[in-house]
């Protein structure tokens, strides 16, 4: 039992909404991009993969009844949606097919937008926990003075 | 009179209840950590009933010294010592539908609400020294 687990466990989380962040920065930037450099067509929409971890790392860490059941935040996978991608008509464009219809990435930017609150919120969150975390450790070592 | 010297049950109290509301803050903490990860259940750590029941039964639940040669437990405390709390599951009435059971607004109200609980035990642990220290020294 100490601050430290609570900070460790907040910094978990911290890394994998930067993590989260950095998907939705990407899914953004690329909601245009039509081919990619394998040559596979569109940009696929990627998402982070989030699994509880259970704290029992260490020995002590599983025998110590405290911690049962804690868990911290870690990105187990990276997945690409595998959703169709959106079709548009524009035969001027370089990557439209023989029809005339282009093939454009499965983003949907407002669902990324508020997936980016999301992740902010979240992470802001932690943020406090930690923050937290410090100022009852802080006061602990007022005890006495 | 105590056998705890000139550390009374509060002191102990106290310090058990410190002890409880850290590990209590690491728990909302994972609860935090984890409000965005699919099909995880909240837990929280519930003493404060086992606290109060500890405080009320104080000495029946302490070993009694019944030869000489025991070695006695410190002071009325010895049943406060033993309180661990209990971890239970507190999933929001509504989960998501991705299964995941926490509600961010109401761990951020148990966080605060533990960290003020906290730092008022800390005052008050902080005032009961003060006043030893005044009783032995006669000024701070």
């Amino acid at each position: 039992m100490d601050f430290f687990t609570s900070l460790d466990i907040s910094s978990s989380a911290m890394s994998a909404e930067r993590t989260r962040m950095n998907l939705i920065s990407s899914n953004l930037a690329n909601a245009n991009s039509t081919r990619s450099v394998d040559g596979g067509g569109p940009y696929k929409r990627k998402d982070a993969v989030f699994t509880a971890t259970p704290l029992a790392g260490s020995f002590s860490n599983a025998m110590n009844q405290a911690n049962r059941g804690l868990a911290r935040v870690d990105v187990t996978g990276i997945v690409e949606d595998s959703t169709s991608p959106r079709i548009q008509y524009d035969p001027t464009h370089p990557d439209a097919d023989a029809k005339g219809y282009v093939s454009l990435p499965n983003v949907n930017v407002i669902e990324e937008m508020a997936d980016m609150i999301s992740a902010t919120r979240t992470y802001e969150a932690n943020v406090t926990a930690a923050q937290a975390a410090k100022s009852m450790a802080l006061k602990t070592l007022e005890l006495g003075r | 009179m105590s056998q705890n010297g000139i550390f009374d049950t509060t002191i102990n109290l106290l310090g058990k209840s410190l002890d409880l509301r850290a590990q209590n803050h690491n728990r909302i903490s994972a609860n935090i950590a984890n409000a965005e990860t699919p099909g995880y259940t909240p837990t929280t750590l519930s003493f404060e009933k086992e606290l109060q029941g500890a405080l009320r039964s104080k000495g029946e639940a302490t070993p009694s010294v019944t030869h000489p040669r025991h070695i006695s437990l410190k002071g009325d405390a010895g049943s406060l010592d033993l309180v661990q709390g209990s971890v239970v599951e507190a999933p929001a009435e509504s989960p998501g539908l991705d299964g995941n059971g926490v509600e961010l607004e109401n761990e951020m109200g148990k966080m605060v609400q533990n960290q003020i609980m906290y730092n008022a035990d800390v005052q008050f642990l902080s005032k009961k020294f003060a006043a030893l220290t005044l009783a032995i020294k006669g000024s701070f």
